[in-house]
């Protein structure tokens, strides 16, 4: 479909608008004429009505345009509007009046069609003027709508456009029916006055402006029908244009409207102040809920909280009490039209004034939500205690001073109660945030530290030919310490090493890397077991913490005697199954932990072990998380089950050995329970 | 779950040990011991007759002490461990450094009469 722009669209209205006003006028002029003239002209009133009608709502489409383009201007633009279009429309009718007053003498001033042209002019203006408040008027009548005042504005229009037609029939006369359609006309706007709900949110400042314009507004109103009226009853020849219950209708709504905002402007101006207050009280809780953004602190909540308090209760003098926090002297804060001295005397009066001693002297008392009363001071009569709480912790107390007894009314502790849970809500929504970005960072330094602590552990062990090597760890925490690790000397000679770390998370892991470094460190000497783990024992015991130990089990294998050396260091004593008996037993030999004798004793408390194996045999290396893994009943797994599944399954690959141990250890604990020790598993078996 | 409980008699002060020590409580563990060597005793046993588990960080605390209890020339003795719990110890080779005696009689009689 085709559609005008709107500008061009009201470009072409006021082009017609004004085309039909100089049909209008000279179809009037050229009728004056053949009355004066007494000459049959040909031209009758209908004329006349039909053109005004015309014209009427050409005026009335341009301006419900135009303003609805300014529709979110403010009430006072809206006002000021109206106002200034009825000021130019009274000046042009004072120059009118002022012009005939100087031409009294001459010829002109009983031209009858001179007169009718400035009856035309006058009338356009006024209509002008009329229409286009008449649809601020509606702007302001339909603030905050709803169904019921939409509705009635759309009848009153259907009203005012059957109140124009009106005239065809009614032959321009005072019939009672005339009569009766004014009555309703001014009946309905009375009942449309009553739409004012947008003088409440003006300003006090901006209601003493409203009131201003509205008086111009009124006078301008009853000056322009004065005139009118005065044309119509001092000149036989006008055509008469204002016997017209349209625009008298519109007369009685602007005066009927104006009038209203004017009185209950007037009226309102006594509690704007009370209205504002509320505003601002809601303003502030808004702010209160919001102020926290990432970046800014609870300085801010604090400063806009006291604000809030005293502006909600009109204090005369405030100031926040911190509460002190460790070894921090007791802090004052936001201290507000009132002087140290005076704070230190009221403070020390309060110190010692029922209420208030209760409450300032014992701290712990959590419950109180607030302490009002009078307080003996020369200047403070009264004063309001707000304790300020974050996470039911004491913050700090909130003191109001007022200079009148009883200063304090139940609204004004309510809404500033309101203002303190709001804002302790605040902080407590920020430092809660703090932590969740804190817990964060940690979180991704954990998981940096899996990560390496992943890397410590071999991706793949050595084997040769004669042996199969299966290994498997996982952490109860994030990071574990638990250590496994194998070495190749030459095609037949390995080192194999197990360990487990005491305790367990962050310091285990980092012992565990500490382990490391001293296996690969030793580990290229070649050294026998148990000198191995003197050396080892040396080492650590001068970097382990001293409750700190760690268990380990080292190991020798070669594969062209088929023999292995081994010495424990404390750690749980091997599995091992011996395929000719048929069975697997614990390989026990003496031990001691690393660490936990630091000095030169500590090899008489290691022995060496040596044995020899056979194809088909397993050997299974394993932490105490495996042995020690608890059901919900809190029983372990034991030993003793580690041996029947090896005496089991022996038979299977190292691999699925391996898989068989851990599937096993996790149907024993169950799927509800949470591994607390780090597991970890080596298992070999001889092929030749 | 551990309780400790401190009872202190004539020249020597008994620990009793209920529950488990794990890494979360061994730090209860430590500060008891510390509170009995500030105390000046010269005694301490331990009774770990329903002690039902002790991890490595509990091993730890015992552990870390032993330097203490020679040069201050205290005698500390544990009894009552039940199979699993012995086991434990002796697996890591701490029953070589600790006496630990079967029953409190026993354990008496050893820091009596010698």
């Amino acid at each position: 479909m085709f559609r005008l722009p709107n500008i061009q669209l009201s470009k072409i209205t006021v082009f017609l608008a004004i085309l039909t006003w100089i049909g209008l006028l000279l179809v009037d002029l050229i009728r004056v004429f053949g009355t004066v003239n007494e000459i049959e002209v040909g031209l009758d009133s209908e004329l006349t009505s039909i053109l005004e009608i015309i014209f009427f709502i050409l005026l009335y489409f341009f301006f419900s345009q135009s303003i609805s383009r300014h529709q979110n201007d403010n009430f006072l633009h809206l006002i000021w509007r109206a106002a200034s279009t009825g000021l130019i429309a009274t000046g042009v009718a004072f120059s009118i009046v002022s012009l005939y007053v100087l031409m009294e003498d001459t010829a002109l001033y009983a031209d009858p069609l001179l007169r009718n042209f400035f009856y035309h002019v006058n009338f356009a203006l006024t209509s002008l003027f009329l229409i286009s408040t008449a649809l601020l008027w509606k702007h302001l009548i339909l603030y905050q709508r709803n169904k019921g005042v939409v509705q009635q504005w759309q009848a009153f229009e259907i009203i005012l456009l059957v109140s124009m037609f009106f005239m065809l029939f009614n032959k321009n006369n005072f019939y009672y029916g005339f009569f009766f359609g004014l009555t309703f006309l001014i009946i309905y706007s009375i009942i449309l006055s009553a739409n004012l709900k947008w003088i409440p949110y003006l300003t006090f400042k901006e209601k003493w402006k409203s009131i201003l314009f509205l008086l111009i507004i009124l006078i301008c109103t009853v000056y322009l029908l004065l005139q009118i009226m005065d044309y119509n009853i001092k000149n036989p020849y006008i055509i008469d244009l204002i016997q017209n219950l349209f625009l008298l209708g519109l007369f009685a709504f602007v005066i009927i409207y104006s009038l209203f905002s004017l009185l209950v402007t007037l009226f309102n101006l006594p509690t704007s102040s009370v209205f504002e207050q509320k505003l601002l009280e809601a303003i502030n809780f808004q702010r209160l809920s919001q102020s926290i953004q990432p970046g800014e602190n609870e300085e801010q909540v604090l400063d806009i909280l006291m604000d809030s308090c005293m502006s909600a209760a009109y204090v005369d003098g405030a100031w926040l009490e911190i509460m002190p926090k460790g070894f921090d002297p007791q802090e004052i804060v936001h201290q507000r039209f009132i002087s140290d001295e005076e704070r230190l005397d009221v403070r020390q009066i309060m110190g010692r004034t029922k209420p208030f001693s209760d409450h300032l002297g014992n701290e712990k008392n959590g419950k109180i939500e607030y302490i009002y009363g009078k307080i003996p001071h020369e200047l403070y009569k009264s004063a309001l205690v707000f304790p300020f709480r974050v996470n039911k912790k004491l913050l700090g107390n909130i003191f109001l001073v007022k200079e009148v007894k009883d200063g304090f009314n139940k609204e004004m502790i309510n809404i500033i109660s309101t203002f303190v849970g709001q804002a302790s809500i605040s902080v407590e929504n920020y430092r809660l945030l703090n932590e969740a970005i804190v817990t964060e960072r940690y979180k991704e330094e954990l998981e940096i530290a899996q990560r390496v602590q992943r890397s410590l552990l071999p991706a793949e062990l050595h084997y040769n030919n004669c042996f199969e090597i299966a290994g498997f760890s996982e952490a109860a925490d994030e990071v574990g310490g638990d250590y496994y690790e194998t070495y190749q000397f030459d095609s037949h000679n390995f080192a194999l090493i197990i360990g487990d770390v005491s305790g367990k998370g962050t310091s285990a892991a980092f012992n565990m890397s500490q382990m490391k470094g001293i296996f690969h460190s030793l580990v290229q000497f070649g050294l026998p077991p148990k000198t191995f783990l003197i050396h080892a024992n040396n080492a650590l015991s001068r970097c382990l913490e001293k409750n700190h130990f760690i268990t380990t089990t080292y190991y020798l294998l070669d594969t062209a005697s088929k023999s292995i050396q081994f010495a424990r260091a404390g750690h749980c004593p091997t599995l091992f199954y011996n395929a000719a008996l048929g069975r697997s037993e614990f390989l026990k030999i003496k031990g001691m932990g690393l660490g936990m004798v630091r000095n030169q004793q500590y090899g008489n408390f290691i022995e060496e072990g040596m044995l020899s194996y056979a194809p088909r045999d397993v050997l299974v290396m394993y932490t105490d998380g495996i042995v020690e893994a608890k059901n919900q009943l809190s029983e372990e797994f034991g030993y003793d089950q580690l041996r029947i599944v090896l005496n089991q399954y022996n038979h299977l690959s190292a691999k699925e050995i391996k898989e068989v141990i851990i599937r096993k250890v996790y149907e024993f604990i169950g799927k509800e329970t949470l591994p607390d020790d780090d597991y970890s598993l080596m298992v070999i078996k001889f092929i030749e | 779950m551990l309780e400790i409980t401190l009872t202190k008699q004539e020249s020597h002060t008994l620990i009793q040990l209920d529950g488990e020590v794990d890494a979360s409580n061994s730090v209860e563990l430590d500060q008891a011991i510390q509170e009995i060597l500030a105390a000046g005793t010269k005694k301490i046993l331990v009774d770990g007759s329903t002690l039902n588990y002790i991890s490595s960080a509990g091993l730890g605390v015992f552990m870390s002490y032993l330097e203490d209890f020679q040069d201050k020339n205290i005698a500390f003795v544990i009894f009552g461990l039940n199979d699993k719990v012995q086991n434990v110890f002796h697996i890591l080779g701490l029953d070589q450094l600790i006496t630990i005696e079967a029953n409190q009689h026993e354990a008496l009689a050893r820091i009596y009469g010698e």
